[in-house]
């Protein structure tokens, strides 16, 4: 077995070193060793987009990356995209428009949703579809999703895109 | 407390209690939980279809580094198999063991495991056990584990016939109807021939457990996320030879159980004997490639249907063969999803003459078993594709063969010849309201124009029924299906005036705690804040004889009602005694206790009436101290929801692409507790349906016996861009016979869904005479047909 390897990570804003086997997953790391476990493992073969999160302000799949190709990189994951008690406005229009149901893709999808608004801030229904076609949901049909990042979109516009 | 207006909380689009820690990151599934020591546990898998074990060499494994524990079957002395609970007449027995019995019999069958640190030296060490494997014929074929020399699969079955089971076409109140004559009476027989596709619930967060044993109490607690607590602690505990009282099953949030989770699995047992040997928790995950070996499948049938009508278009009899592909052995429901099919298949028409023969086939794949719809989808598009045929071969429009042939709304109770007696519903106004919807004479004029300019488009309808609320007991007694249908509930209010719900049922994504805290808050005419729900602990909640399922909220929303009714009665009597009125003179209303006609001046709070009873100083005679109540509720009958879906698509003959235009749904729930989540459960049944219409399947090859779609690379779940927006329209007929008059609903959406589709196809190649009877319809699939068709 290799000897394990130091990695620090900017994870939500703050910096945290944590100690892996080269081997290691980040999706494994950000659940195991940073203790966030609202990152979720659906496939761990980059198919589901579950364990979604933003690293350098792009949008990857977490089961893909080793921990420690993420050393140095700034990571957002479900759990910093909050102000303190107040929700992004993605977290509220999920709610809102039932655009969850078991909540296991969601971290997820709001991740993605925030990636699509980022980058066009009026998405389209059709668009919103193409865009988050690289996350699976089993339960809602994806149809109360699309209204959930298209309601979020409108509020995170007039807000002056918070994204 | 608030008034009456603001206290009715049934019908509202209540927002979801489930959500806050959801949208947060905060949500607790089984990976995330965690106990102090836990090791985890990886476990081999059967590469072969069909194979001897003649031994497994675990010395290297188990002096591995970090590896705790390697089980084999030479472990399992004193444990048993879990069991077949839906034992028909002529079944034979069947069980699931912990281990491969000897040999393997499916691609997936567990056959050892390992316990390490970690889960990435669990796996490590499952590559230094060392199996010798003797590998058999194999058959992965329904019709060819049938032939004379298949491989038989379980040898003491004698042959791969598990059970062959016949629906006589009797009713529940005896009268038989005469298929024979029937057939020899018609103008016109129609057949067909229908392969309905292998596919399951594919949820996305897999299986996975965390045991505790405690060796000193001697108790388990299992963490896990089965949907069915109460049963599995009882079957979990007679496999383990301990007592049912020393287990306690918790479970955390569920990311999707889609009918899976209600089965009983090898790795509970696995799972369990490790903690058991190790006295430390042990903790489980399945990965996707083993969520698709192993987790069970379901559907797969071959269908074979024979139609008699008049060229009017009555239709006088059916009769059918269902050929079940079951894979290598009886799972914990045995063949039930096939037995509701040759129930359910006369669907919402008035075929008094019905015979059908189901046959349960072993083959050496997957168990399958429960999985959303559980036969009724499956029946659905037998039927639906049957009217569809025969409406083409008769001339006359599909949308009309049905109104022919359908129930009256006057005619219910229905008793069908698939034995089960239908309660209520208006199918003729459900197909009118889905045409208009639809445009449906628009759509068909439209189609002859597109068809000229070489658009292909296609109208489908499918409707269907949806025998929801298993069951009463009675019934499933008579089944031979070995536990009940009820549901219970205690609601326990507390000095202050609030209460607090524990229920069996477990909440999985479909909103089950919101909707049960409003069905209390509604009767109790209290604020929904003031309602706490609790579920997921056996050791707390009542014990539930079906368990949860997407379809089982009317049930145990009748238990809260009925658990309510008591306590509001108590709280009369109390507060009768307290307001020096005859309890005749008092009723309960808005949340209080007041004295009929001097509610402003008599009258007390529910917290006012619940502190008295805590403190207990004067109870009327007969009283027990606290104001709280349990009530086991268990069912009267089926309640039967219903509907029509109408599907529009375009079809690319170039490609065999299929391409939305529009998906419209009726349905009929009976009372709707939360409109919301109504909508989100037929989406979601619906994209499960559409996915099994199109997309998903487990394909086998058939001279390795492989599962080739082991990966989401290959098993195809819808993305956005596979489903369409669907437009929904309700009708409510209340089941007359539960309380509240509500019906099941969560599985309803994949019932019809496929035949929808496939008739939607079907209609759009008329010209080339193909028809999509297979699932999935695959664009590879359809333009294989097209291409034979000269298209």
């Amino acid at each position: 077995m290799a000897e394990n390897m130091s990695v620090v990570i900017n994870v939500n804003g703050a910096g945290r070193a944590v100690s892996v086997e080269p081997r290691k997953t980040l999706a494994d790391a950000i659940r195991e060793d940073l203790g966030l476990t609202g990152t979720h493992l659906g496939c761990e073969h980059g198919v589901c987009g579950a364990c979604t999160i933003l690293l350098d302000g792009e949008v990857v799949r977490s089961c893909l990356m080793l921990a420690v190709q993420a050393d140095g990189a700034e990571i957002t994951t479900i759990e910093g995209i909050a102000d303190g008690d107040d929700l992004h406005p993605m977290q509220s229009a999920f709610s809102e428009y039932h655009g969850l149901q078991c909540g296991f893709c969601t971290p997820g999808m709001i991740l993605a949703g925030i990636d699509v608004v980022s980058r066009n801030p009026d998405p389209s229904p059709q668009e919103i579809r193409e865009e988050m076609g690289g996350n699976i949901c089993r339960c809602t049909g994806y149809q109360k999703i699309v209204e959930s990042v298209q309601a979020a979109a409108a509020v995170m516009s007039a807000e002056g895109g918070s994204a | 407390m608030t008034t009456t207006q603001e206290n009715r909380w049934i019908g509202v689009s209540a927002p979801r209690r489930e959500d806050a820690p959801l949208i947060r990151g905060r949500g607790r599934y089984i990976a995330d939980i965690e106990p102090a020591g836990t090791v985890h546990m990886a476990i081999l898998r059967s590469p072969y279809a069909h194979a001897r074990i003649n031994g497994i060499d675990t010395a290297a494994a188990e002096a591995m580094d970090g590896v705790h524990c390697v089980l084999t079957a030479a472990d399992l002395e004193g444990i048993g198999d879990f069991p077949t609970i839906w034992r028909l007449p002529g079944q034979k027995e069947c069980t699931t063991p912990a281990f491969a019995p000897g040999k393997a019999r499916y691609v997936g069958e567990p056959v050892a495991a390992v316990v390490a640190d970690s889960r990435y030296l669990a796996e490590d060490a499952l590559d230094l056990l060392d199996v010798d494997y003797e590998i058999l014929d194999h058959v992965v074929d329904v019709e060819a584990a049938l032939a004379d020399g298949a491989p038989v699969i379980n040898e003491d079955m004698g042959d791969n016939t598990i059970i062959e089971y016949t629906f006589p076409g009797i009713n529940a109140l005896g009268v038989a109807g005469d298929v024979d004559g029937a057939f020899e009476e018609a103008d016109e027989i129609i057949s067909g021939r229908f392969k309905v596709g292998r596919y399951s619930g594919v949820a996305l967060e897999t299986r996975g457990h965390v045991a505790e044993w405690d060796d000193l109490r001697q108790t388990l607690t299992l963490h896990s996320g089965s949907q069915v607590a109460s049963l599995l602690r009882t079957e979990l505990a007679a496999a383990l030879g301990i007592p049912e009282t020393s287990v306690r099953i918790l479970t955390p949030n569920i990311g999707g159980a889609f009918g899976n989770q209600w089965d009983r699995y090898p790795e509970d047992i696995l799972v369990s004997l490790a903690s058991m040997k190790l006295c430390r928790p042990v903790k489980w995950i399945e990965d996707r490639r083993e969520a698709l070996q192993a987790t069970v499948h379901g559907r797969e049938q071959l269908q074979e249907w024979q139609l008699a009508a008049n060229s009017d278009g009555t239709v006088l009899g059916l009769k059918g063969r269902v050929l079940s592909d079951q894979g290598a052995h009886l799972h914990s429901v045995g063949i039930g999803p096939a037995w509701v099919t040759g129930a359910a298949a006369v669907n919402q028409y008035k075929i008094a003459n019905y015979h059908c023969d189901v046959v349960g086939v072993a083959t050496n794949k997957t168990p399958n078993s429960t999985f959303r719809g559980f036969g009724g989808p499956e029946a659905m598009f037998g039927i639906e594709r049957m009217m569809d045929k025969t409406a083409r071969r008769l001339g006359i429009d599909p949308a009309e063969l049905r109104r022919r042939n359908m129930i009256q709304a006057d005619e219910f109770p229905y008793f069908s010849p698939g034995g089960a007696v239908y309660d209520s519903g208006n199918y003729p106004a459900a197909l009118e309201k889905a045409l208009e919807a639809v445009e449906y004479d628009k759509v068909r004029e439209e189609q002859q124009s597109l068809r000229d300019q070489g658009v292909y488009r296609g109208i489908g309808i499918s409707s269907y029924i949806h025998v929801s609320g298993f069951g009463p007991s009675a019934i499933l007694g008579i089944l031979d299906y070995y536990t009940g249908g009820y549901e219970g509930s205690t609601v326990k209010i507390d000095p202050h005036g609030r209460a607090t719900l524990y229920t069996g049922m477990i909440p999985m994504g479909q909103g089950t705690e919101t909707t049960l805290a409003q069905v209390a808050a509604d009767h109790l005419e209290i604020d929904i804040a003031n309602v706490r729900v609790v579920w997921g602990d056996t050791d707390q909640t009542p014990y539930t004889g079906f368990g949860s399922a997407g379809s089982r909220s009317n049930v145990a929303a009748v238990a809260v009602i009925k658990a309510i009714e008591e306590i509001k009665a108590k709280a009369v009597r109390i507060g009768a005694g307290l307001l020096e009125a005859d309890p005749d003179d008092v009723a309960y209303a808005d949340g209080r206790i007041s004295v009929k006609g001097a509610e402003e001046m008599r009258s007390l709070s529910l917290a006012d009436v619940a502190q008295q009873a805590y403190w207990a100083h004067k109870l009327p005679e007969g009283d027990q101290p606290t104001l709280e109540a349990t009530y086991v509720y268990d069912p009267a009958n089926f309640t039967t929801a219903c509907g029509t879906h109408v599907a529009v698509v375009d079809v690319d003959i170039d490609t065999g692409k299929i391409e939305w235009v529009k998906y419209v749904v009726v349905d009929d729930a009976g009372t709707i507790i939360n409109p919301l989540l109504v909508e989100g459960q037929i989406h979601g049944a619906l994209s499960n349906g559409l996915g099994g219409a199109m997309l998903e399947e487990f394909v086998y090859d058939e001279e390795t016996g492989q599962l080739l779609s082991s990966t989401l690379m290959d098993y195809l779940v819808p993305s956005f861009t596979d489903l369409p927006d669907f437009e929904i329209h309700h009708l409510v007929t209340p089941s007359p016979h539960t309380e509240g008059g509500f019906k099941g609903m969560g599985e309803a959406g994949c019932f019809p869904a496929a035949g929808a589709l496939a008739n939607a196809v079907t209609d759009a190649l008329s010209h080339l005479g193909v028809e999509a009877d297979q699932t999935p319809v695959t664009p590879s699939r359809l333009w294989s047909l097209i291409d034979q068709a000269g298209g």
